[in-house]
Order: C-alpha cells, then structure tokens, then sequence
C-alpha cells in the first residue's frame, strides 16, 4: 500500500501535470509494436496463406509420392494394386482463373469414385475420421461425376448448384457447370475448384499425369518400414515423403524473408526506445530535488528504481493495448502487401485471414513493456542513485556528460571496428545473424559518437551561425551543446530512423538499378509471351503447342525461344528448373556470369549432355559451385548435372536450374512451353507482328508484352514488393519526429525561465520562436549528417552482408541520390515543422511568471 | 491616492499614476498594487523596502514595461507603457531598461562575456564585443571573461549579471533582491557597486530589498505595504 502511495506522488502525479510526455511515451510505445504486431500478423497471413486449400483439403494421409513434370498414371495403379492396406489419392493439383472476377483459385482435381469409396470404407472401420478431409460431393452433384463440365466449389464462388462458370487453365478458357459445394467443415481458406480428375488431366494438358499421390498407411509396422517398402517399388526420380513437406519446404524458403521483415519492423521500436530512455532521462533529471528529498525522507534506491520501472511498464502496457486495435489495422494493410511479393518472388500465395489471437496479445504486451522497461533501466537506474542530498544544478549535471563524450568516442570507435569484423562472418543455418550484429554495433557506435559529434558541431557553428542567422541561432546551437546528453538522445533516434531509411533507400535504389541493368542483358527479345492469370513464382502454366509453330512463321519474325518451367525440390527447397534454347535465340547470351567467363563460351558448354547453368540464388542458398554436381529427379530418373556455371539472377528468390531445351527434353519430354520470347527481323514492324500474334493466338488467352513492357511491369512489381520497407520506414520517422516534438516541448518547459529571462534581456516574441525554430533545424541538420553516415555504413551491411546471406543476391551499390536528397529534405522539414507548435508555446510563455516562479 | 515622491518634472524618469494591479489566483483576484503613485527622477538610486507579497516585484515588472496596470498609467522616460505595441515595448526595454535578478539569471551555456553581449545581440547589434569587455572591466571581471557562470562565485556571478543590465546603457535598471542570494559582505560589494554606477552613469536605479541595511546605499527608501507605499525617506 506505502509503494502505491509513493508510486502514485512520485511518479503518476507529474505524470499526469504533463500530459503531452505521458501521452508521447505511449504513443512512441504503441507505435512501435502496432508495426511489430501487423508485420507478425500480415507475415503470417500472407506466407502461410500458401499451405492453404492445398494442404487442408489433403486429408490425414501419411506419404506423398511427387515427380518433376508429373506422376505417370501407371504408378497410381502400381501402388494401387499393392498387396497392402493403403489407401492412394491421386491428385492434380493447378490453379486457375475464374475469367468473370479475374480471381486466381487453386484447381484440385481427385478420383471421385475411388476417394469416396475409400472413405466410405474408411468410416467404415474406423469412426474417429478426420473432419477436415475432403468429402466426396454430395449426391446431388454426383450423378454428373462423368461429366467433363463438372466442378465443385466453394460456396463464395457460384450463387448455386447449376450455375456456369468459366475458367482460364493454362491459355484456355472453358465453361463449367457447379454441381455442388465444398462442404463448409472442409474449412478451406480462400476459394477453390474442385474437379474429377480425368477431367482436369484434360483440362491442364497434364494427361496420362497427376502431380501428387497422398498415401495413408496402416499404423503397423511402422512409417518408416512403409516408407521403406513402397520406396522400393518407385522409380528412381519419383519421390516419396512424408505428406507436407512440400509445405515445409515452402515455409523454410520464406523463412528468411520473414526473418529479415520482422527484423526491420522492429526499426520504430529501437526509434521508440531511444525517444523512451530521452523521456525518461529528462523526467529523472527535472525531478532529482524530489528524488534527492524523499531519498532523505527515507525512500531506498531500490524503491526509486522500482517506482521509475514501474512507469515504464505502465506506459508500456498502455502503449501495447492501443497498439492491438492498431496493428490490426495496419496489418489489413501490410497483408496485401506482403502477399503481392510472396507471390512474385516465391510462391503462390492468397492472404489468409488475420486473426488477433492469445499469442498476438502476449506478443504486444512482451514487446512494448519489454522495450518501455529496458529503455527507462539506464534513467531509473540513474535516478536510484541520486543522493539524499542532492544539490547539484543542472548545469553542473551536463558539464559531466560533456566531459565523457571523448570515452564515448572511444568506445564508439571500437564498436564500429567490432561491426566491421563481425560483417565478415558467415550466416548461421542461413540467417545473417553477424550482419545484424554488425548493424545493431553500427547503430550503437553511433549513439556513442553522437555526443561528440554534436558538441563539435554546435560549437565550431555557433560563431558562424550568429553571423549568418543571429544570435537566435547561436543561443539555439549553444543550448543544444549545453544540454548534451538531451540532445545526443535526440539525434540518434531522429538518426537511427533517417540512417534506416538511408540504407534501405540505398539498397533498394542499388538493387533497383542492378536489376534494371540485369534486364538489359537478360531480356533480349522484342515480344514475349505467357498464359493469362496471375503470375506466381511457382505457377507454370504452358502455351497450347501449335501456337509456338504459329508464331514462328508470321513474317517479320525471326525465332520464338520456347522457355519452360518445372517446380522442383532441391535439399528440401523449391527451386524453379527451366530449360532454354539457348542455341536458338539471343537468351542468355549477354547474360553476366560469376566466372566473368564469356556467355558464349558458357553456353557452348551448356550444349554438353547433363550441363547445367544455376543462378546465385541457388548457388548461395545450396553452397553450389561451378563443377559441382547436382542429381536431380527429373521424370522417373535421377539426373546427375554439371554445373558449367552460375549466372547473375534477379527474377525470384527460389533460385534456377537451367538446362539447354535439348538436355530437359530427353527426361521429360512435355514439349510445351511456359513462356515464348519473340525476336523480330530488323526490318519488323513491333506493333504490326504484335497484332498478327494477337490474331494468331485468338483462341488462346495469351498475355503479349512488349520488351518495354515488362520491364515496365519488373519493375512495378519490383517497387510494390518494396513498398512495406518504406512504410515502416514511415512509421519509424514519424516515431523520431513525434520524438522531436515532445522533446521540444520539453525543452521549452524546462527552459522556461530563460526564454522568459530573453524577453526581459529584450529579446522580441519572435525571436523566442526563431530560436526554438533554430533549435529544432539543428536538431535536423545534426540528425541527416549522423544518419547519413550511419546509413551508408548500414547500406553496405545490407547490400554485401545481410542480402547476400539472405537471398544470395550480388547488389551493385548505387547512390540513388534523388530520393535520398528528397527524403532527408523531408525530414528536415518535418523536424522543423515540430518545432512550430513548442515555438508558439515558448513565444506565449509569461517571462514575469517563468523568471520569478523560482 | 497614496504618497508619491513628487520630482522636477524636467528630470522625471518614471511616472507611476494611480497604478492598480490585480492578478488572477485560482480564479480569485488578487490585488498586488492599490491605487499607488510614484515619481522618481534621472540618476536616482530608490529602494523598494517592504515584506514578500507586498508589491515590490510587481512594480518593477511595471516600471521595466514587463507587466501593465489594470488601472492607471505608467510613464517610462515620458512614454505611456500600455500605449505602445508589441515591437515598440520590445524596442522601448532595450534602449531604456536593464534588470538584475535576485538569482543573477546568466544562461548556463554562455560565457560570462558571452552573457554580457546578450542585450546588444538581441537588439541587433553586430560588433558587441568591446562594449561588454568595457562593461565587464567596470564590474572588475576582466580576467574572468571566457568563464561559464558554474565556474563563477555567486558574487562575481551578480556582478556580470550588472555588467549585463549596463552594457547598452539603460536609463533605468531594475533590481529585484540583487543581494538576496549573497553574504553581507558580498552583498554590500554589490549595493557600493550600484551606487557608484549610479553617480558615474546618471542611471535611475529601482532596487526592490527587503534589507533595510541597503538603506545607507541608497539615496531613497520607499516602504511599502499590501500595494500601498507607506512612507518615502530620502536621505
């Protein structure tokens, strides 16, 4: 009871005569873990999104028989005539576009009859059936099970049984007839077409194939003596694992892009963190006469310390529960996002639901009185050892810190040599755990150097700055060296958010224009051409055969490479294996390799049987180099590659195997193609052979893109994928300028008496709220120079450790000097505009009041 | 009316007309001065004597233009205070009016010749350096011109704090408990100080005290009580 009485004097008392602090504390807090909440949040939906109507409509079975290009049909039958007691669920599993909402939904196709008996006898024996299994359509639909046009659907996706709809699967359109629905304990996430799957080999051009074959073995005598056995009786290429693996290997893939966006969401925390401590600090020093009092009166260190960390916590807790609601909103947001780059950079994905569940509270509430604790320690920590006689002036106090800012400058140089070692250390299980410790070094270094940066800036400025600016500008430029350790606190929040943006600019600028350069080389041909629908990482629909032929013989061009794509799994990661004519085209022929060897050469060698060329990507995430051997299942084979060598690669994160069309042809022989690049005779018209392809392809949904085009369109998607890294940086700027208001305010309360003492000095209002104008341009002046420098040095972390480690991407490092001149204007300005509100409080100070209120 | 120190009306320097002032406590009003009158001339050296919350300090914010009467009127060198705007009171304190504190007021982050410049910074001026360092010469500080006040005795602290309120040559400089924060003796240092600037300068000197030893340094003694003088000695 004594500690909440002296809770509430010591601390929610002045608490509450300044509102705008408290108020500022919480919002910095919530804030901060709104963004880490909606990152989590959104990160989930959108990349967990992916395992979906795929895996929980999959049932409870135990194995998964999978083979690049497809499962031949004679294997179902094989494992189905097994003298075991196994159940086989062949399936075809693709996506397609319903052409009237432009919605791409996942296409599942099963054997009807067969998965409906087998369930029948299933319940049969065993009446503890899982309930998310998928039930075989009810009877109303079932009589047309023969039916070509028969499909199954989600219930958002038709009005009612018998309604028509349309599909786009691979390049075709065709109609369908809903003729029943999935079952709503299905709970399915999204929409889906459910389809016999006779009717879907037709429909996908993958007859005499399924993609899948789920297994459920009995319990006896063990998975792995099942595994074992049925191993046995596969080819060679064809796989077997445990079921979702697939799932699991999508999940560790995405794992780094989540890791790396959870860690820059945690950005306006630390920016929130520093304004906390600033809050904090400036709270103990103003109230050390109190602290020194009640100390005298009988209070321990430890009751102090407790009492300060006690306030913490409460803003905390306050800043954590506003940030519920909030990180809900902003994850609605963030979700669309972050699903538009999974789906272009990795794999098929549909934002799941967001639900704010017991762990996203416990997550809030850790988080944001976690950080608002830490933060208040080294300021509760200081205010605990205030003496009970306590008469230092502040002055006095500042005139310390000043004289340790030379040990700081020290101790920062040390780290930032730390950081510079620490860079040079490998990922750990693929995480670039040293490079964020380098980052987290870097920032530290320069919260340390802040000091001394700042005292020397402020001081060799002022004579200047009287001269240029008057004398507001150099009592502004001596208050900010005077109080020191303010002001240092300040600057490396508003920094630490401003080096933030700077680097990640500067990577994304850098990365932006490596791939626009990559582009250059890498995109050759003049028209290029893919199915209709969404495109996804991992979804390769092919062009009807006849249409390459077509194209081919239109006047004005001169070839048609045919590029394909196959998803395929390489030590338990997707990767996108593709072949190319590479002979027949320009592909790849001003492509840049790492051996820097001449892409002629490289792709005469690529002519070779078994050769092989993979992107960095792949190279970085599998430790691949060239000469190395790779075996990878194609068909029913096991296929040893040589890696002739590896090339630069922008286009996703899964990474690439390519093989020369001629090479993928012997082992799966599919000739169709998942994209048409078009090149042109010299004197062709561009627009004219366009609209002849437009006309040739008339009964094929095609997309034709010009060269321009689609790097037009690279580069849209490029900027979307970014576009969360710039609002988070948003958020943490907003955090450092909210920061600087508050502080400003502060500082024009605890300056009161010497504003007010200007005025009696004859200094005019006006000059009052140029000083503090003044005051906060420095406060931005000094933020832009320090989070400059820091950002370029995070920016090479970024770009040559972190990215690298991450996503194996060789970035060449680029000034994007516009927008970074445009941001730091920007910041600038807002810092300035801060100051307006604590100018005119300051300006409408009564100096009598202020002077003699002492 | 109340007693009023009558003065040539040629070397009048402050007029203060049946001056009433009420302030605002928790929305109660409170009456700081009543109907008071004064006169006091050029080169006069005045002390205000009375209890705390007897008006002194509220006079002087008046005289120095800081603070205006609810009723009745303030003339500083023939100027009515509550007559003139914003800018004009701003250039009216700087031309005419210097203050020293009880508590010397220097800013902690400038120098004492820094502090000193200060008045002639803010009104503009472009080269004060000299006109501080002979200010700063006059007090007896010249050696002690680039200390920070926390470096500085609490009397050499008031003597830069006078420097100061000299250095663009008021005509009048207002004192409020310039000694309160001082031992006698250093006290006394000061007050022979002001007395001497006082003769040498032809300053008007309005010094609120609550010493009555200050009386010997002085050339008027006014008493004040509950915003009424009580009696005016000169000596």
């Amino acid at each position: 009871m004594a500690s909440l009485s002296l809770f509430s004097r010591l601390i929610v008392r002045p608490a509450r005569r300044e509102p705008a602090r408290s108020l500022l504390i919480v919002l910095a807090v919530a804030l901060g873990v709104s963004v880490v909440l909606a990152i989590d949040l959104a990160s989930s939906a959108a990349a967990g999104s992916f395992r979906s109507s795929m895996e929980t409509l999959a049932g409870d079975n135990d194995l998964e028989v999978t083979a690049v290009g497809g499962v031949a049909d004679q294997i179902v039958g094989q494992l189905a005539i097994l003298p075991y007691s196994i159940r086989v669920s062949p399936r075809i599993e693709d996506h397609a576009t319903v052409v009237a909402s432009g919605e791409t939904v996942p296409l599942i196709a099963i054997d009807v009859v067969a998965e409906a008996n087998s369930h029948k006898d299933q319940q049969a024996q065993n009446q503890n059936v899982d309930s998310r299994k998928i039930e075989t359509p009810k009877i109303d639909g079932f009589k047309h099970i023969n039916d070509a046009d028969a499909i199954w659907t989600t219930r958002q996706l038709a009005g009612k049984v018998g309604d028509k709809i349309t599909l786009l699967i691979n390049d075709q359109k065709r109609d369908y007839t809903v003729r029943g629905f999935v079952p709503e304990s299905a709970q399915v996430n999204g929409n889906v077409v459910l389809m016999d799957i006779a009717a879907a080999q037709n429909a996908t051009g993958k007859a005499g194939h399924v993609d899948r074959i789920l297994l459920k073995v009995p319990e006896q005598p063990g998975f792995d003596v099942w595994q074992q056995k049925l191993r046995a009786v596969l080819p060679s290429g064809v796989e077997l694992n445990a079921q979702g693996s697939q799932t699991a290997a999508n999940r560790r893939m995405l794992s780094a892009f989540r890791w790396n966006l959870g860690i820059l969401s945690y950005v306006a925390l630390l920016v929130g963190a520093f304004l906390i401590y600033n809050t904090i600090s400036v709270s103990v020093v103003r109230r050390r006469a109190d602290i020194g009092t009640i100390r005298a009166l009988g209070a321990s260190r430890n009751t102090i310390l407790a009492a300060f960390l006690a306030e913490a916590a409460v803003f905390g807790f306050v800043g954590a529960v506003l940030a519920l609601p909030l990180g809900r909103l902003m994850a609605t947001g963030a979700v669309r996002l972050l699903a538009t780059t999974v789906d272009a950079l990795y794999i098929s994905s549909r934002p799941g639901s967001l639900s704010l569940s017991g762990e996203s509270v416990v997550l809030a509430l850790v988080v944001g009185i976690g950080v608002a604790v830490v933060s208040a320690l080294a300021p509760a920590r200081e205010a605990s050892l205030v003496p009970p006689t306590e008469a230092m002036a502040r002055g006095a106090r500042e005139y310390t810190i000043r004289v340790e800012r030379t040990r700081d400058a020290w101790i920062a140089l040390a780290l930032a040599l730390a950081a510079a070692l620490a860079a040079r250390f490998p990922a750990i299980a693929g995480k670039p755990l040293f490079g964020y410790l380098s980052a987290l070094l870097l920032i530290a270094a320069s919260a340390l150097a802040i000091p001394a940066l700042v005292f020397w800036i402020t001081s060799v400025a002022s004579t200047t700055l009287r001269k240029f600016m008057g004398v507001e500008a150099m009592l502004a430029s001596r208050s900010l060296a005077g109080s020191l350790r303010r002001t240092s606190v300040l600057v490396a929040a508003l920094s630490t958010a401003i080096a933030m943006m700077t680097s990640v600019g500067i990577m994304v600028g850098s990365f932006r224009q490596t791939v626009t350069t990559w582009m250059d080389s890498q995109l050759p041909a003049d028209l290029y051409l893919r199915p209709a629908g969404d495109p996804s990482a991992d979804r390769h629909p092919t062009i009807a055969l006849d249409l390459t032929d077509r194209i081919a013989r239109l006047p004005g061009v001169e070839s048609v490479s045919r590029f394909r794509a196959y998803e395929i799994q390489y030590e338990g990661l997707p990767v996108t294996l593709g072949s190319a004519e590479t002979n027949l085209s320009r592909f790849y022929q001003s492509s840049g390799f790492l051996s820097r060897r001449p892409a002629k050469d490289v792709l005469k060698e690529l002519l070779s049987p078994d050769a092989a060329i993979v992107s960095e990507p792949f190279a970085n995430k599998h430790h691949a180099k060239a000469g190395d051997v790779l075996t990878l299942p194609l068909g029913e084979k096991l296929v040893k590659l040589r890696i002739v060598d590896i090339f630069y690669d922008y286009a996703n994160e899964r990474g690439y195997v390519i093989l020369d069309r001629s090479t993928i042809l012997r082992y799966l022989p599919d000739p169709s193609a998942s994209n048409l690049a078009v090149y042109l005779a010299p004197e062709a018209d561009l627009e004219t052979v366009r609209n002849e392809i437009k006309a040739s392809a008339a009964h094929s949904e095609v997309l034709i893109f010009s060269n321009r085009d689609i790097r037009h369109e690279a580069i849209r998607i490029f900027d979307q994928t970014f576009a969360i890294t710039y609002a988070l940086e948003a958020i943490a700027i907003l955090v450092a300028v909210m920061g600087v208001a508050g502080a400003l305010m502060s500082i024009v309360i605890d300056r009161r008496r010497e504003f007010g003492l200007l005025r009696f000095l004859g200094a005019a209002s006006s000059q009052i709220r140029k000083l503090i104008l003044v005051e906060a341009g420095l406060i931005g002046i000094l933020s832009n120079i320090a989070g400059v420098v820091l950002g370029v040095l995070l920016s090479l972390v970024l770009i040559f450790v972190i990215n690298k480690q991450s996503f194996g991407w060789t970035i060449q490092f680029h000034w994007p000097v516009a927008i970074l001149l445009g941001a730091l204007t920007g910041v600038y300005v807002a810092t300035v505009l801060a100051g307006i509100y604590p100018a005119r409080i300051a300006q409408r100070l009564n100096p009598i009041e202020v002077v003699h209120e002492e | 009316m109340q007693s009023a120190a009558t003065e040539d009306p040629i070397s009048r320097l402050l007029s203060v007309e049946r001056v009433t002032k009420e302030y605002k406590t928790d929305g109660e009003p409170v009456r700081a001065l009543h109907d008071l009158s004064i006169e006091i001339g050029s080169g006069r050296f005045v002390a205000l004597v009375g209890r705390s919350g007897c008006g002194k300090s509220t006079l002087l914010n008046l005289a120095g233009a800081m603070d205006f009467p609810t009723s009745g009127h303030v003339l500083l060198d023939g100027i009515a205070t509550d007559q003139l705007s914003e800018t004009q009171l701003t250039q009216l304190r700087r031309e005419k009016v210097g203050f020293i504190f009880q508590s010397f007021q220097l800013l902690h982050t400038l120098s004492a010749i820094e502090n000193i410049e200060l008045p002639l910074l803010l009104a503009g001026h472009g080269n004060p350096r000299p006109q501080a360092r002979e200010r700063l010469v006059s007090v007896g500080l010249a050696e002690l011109a680039d200390r920070m006040p926390h470096q500085l005795s609490g009397g050499q602290m008031q003597r830069v704090a006078i420097a100061r309120a000299l250095v663009h040559s008021p005509r009048i400089l207002l004192a409020d408990e310039p000694t309160g924060n001082l031992d006698t003796a250093t006290g006394n240092s000061i007050l022979e100080e002001l007395q001497r600037i006082c003769i040498a300068h032809k300053t008007t000197i309005l010094m609120a005290t609550h010493s009555a030893e200050s009386a010997s340094f002085v050339d008027t003694v006014v008493h004040m009580r509950d915003g009424h003088i009580e009696e005016i000695v000169r000596s």
